[in-house]
């Protein structure tokens, strides 16, 4: 028979119960392995906006193509950043910025190699990311890797269709 | 900012960072004597920026205040919000956290004595 559930649940329930299925409360793109992504996102994010804010301030006439893709990038993790925390609703805003980070950094990183000219300063994604130690390369597939890992299990079709 | 002050800021967060990799590989969550820890490190970073702010008020000056203000102002940020996910995240995910935190405070100190000598 089912026992009463104890309103005051011990630290060592939940720890028990959420490495793999964190379901009820917690967004699943949030939990667990989740914490990870979502705090080098948050680096990143912070990193990216620090350099494109500074770059837009100081020496924007230097080279504007290369610090607007700064701030684009850095618009791009930060929003990232919030939706793999939000998850649920906001899960279609970080397929999104995932997938154009991931279009981001191998565009501006094949750019940077075979036109070096139209690239007289770097990004953050010059070089496939080399400059932050290509976590901008590897980041975008994790993240992908990670909202499909997370799916909603609703999305069985073969029964309902 | 001087060179045995930040000596000392790479090597306790450091210190932090092989802790907390100790533990992700115990596979267990981030404990509050680890964040006593952190918040040493967080009183060398405060430190560290007082003194930086006073040689930046006397005759020492840097080519670029701007970027090296930012990195001593993300480089406050990133423990802090470790600490946070220490207490929601309750698995060793908060200690691979921790770990990737430690170690960004490092690396951070790293690019503020390249501005700062730069």
């Amino acid at each position: 028979m089912p026992r009463p559930e104890t309103t005051e649940s011990k630290e060592t329930a939940v720890t028990a119960e959420q490495p793999e299925a964190p379901h009820d409360d917690t967004p699943p793109t949030r939990a667990g392995f989740g914490r990870v992504l979502v705090a080098v996102y948050g680096i990143l994010a912070l990193a990216a906006t620090g350099r494109a804010s500074y770059e837009l301030a100081t020496k924007f006439s230097d080279a504007p193509l290369a610090y607007l893709l700064s701030l684009l990038a850095a618009v791009v993790y930060i929003l990232a950043t919030v939706a793999l925390w939000r998850g649920g609703a906001w899960r279609g805003v970080a397929w999104v910025s995932c997938s154009v980070e991931l279009v981001g950094v191998l565009a501006v990183g094949i750019a940077s190699l075979a036109d070096a000219d139209a690239f007289p300063a770097s990004t953050v994604w010059s070089g496939f990311g080399s400059g932050y130690g290509y976590i901008p390369l590897v980041l975008p597939f994790v993240g992908l890797w990670w909202l499909w890992h997370t799916r909603p299990h609703a999305a069985e079709e073969g029964t309902s269709a | 900012m001087t060179v045995p002050l930040t000596v000392l800021v790479v090597a306790a967060s450091l210190a932090l960072a092989a802790w907390a990799g100790w533990f992700v590989y115990r596979d267990r969550p981030v404990i509050l004597r680890q964040l006593w820890g952190a918040s040493v490190v967080e009183a060398l970073l405060v430190v560290e920026a007082v003194v930086a702010g006073v040689l930046l008020a006397g005759s020492e000056s840097v080519s670029s205040p701007g970027l090296f203000w930012g990195y001593v102002a993300a480089s406050l940020l990133v423990l802090p919000f470790a600490a946070a996910v220490a207490f929601a995240e309750r698995t060793r995910w908060s200690s691979v956290v921790l770990l990737l935190a430690a170690v960004t405070v490092a690396f951070l100190q790293l690019r503020m004595t390249q501005v700062w000598t730069g």
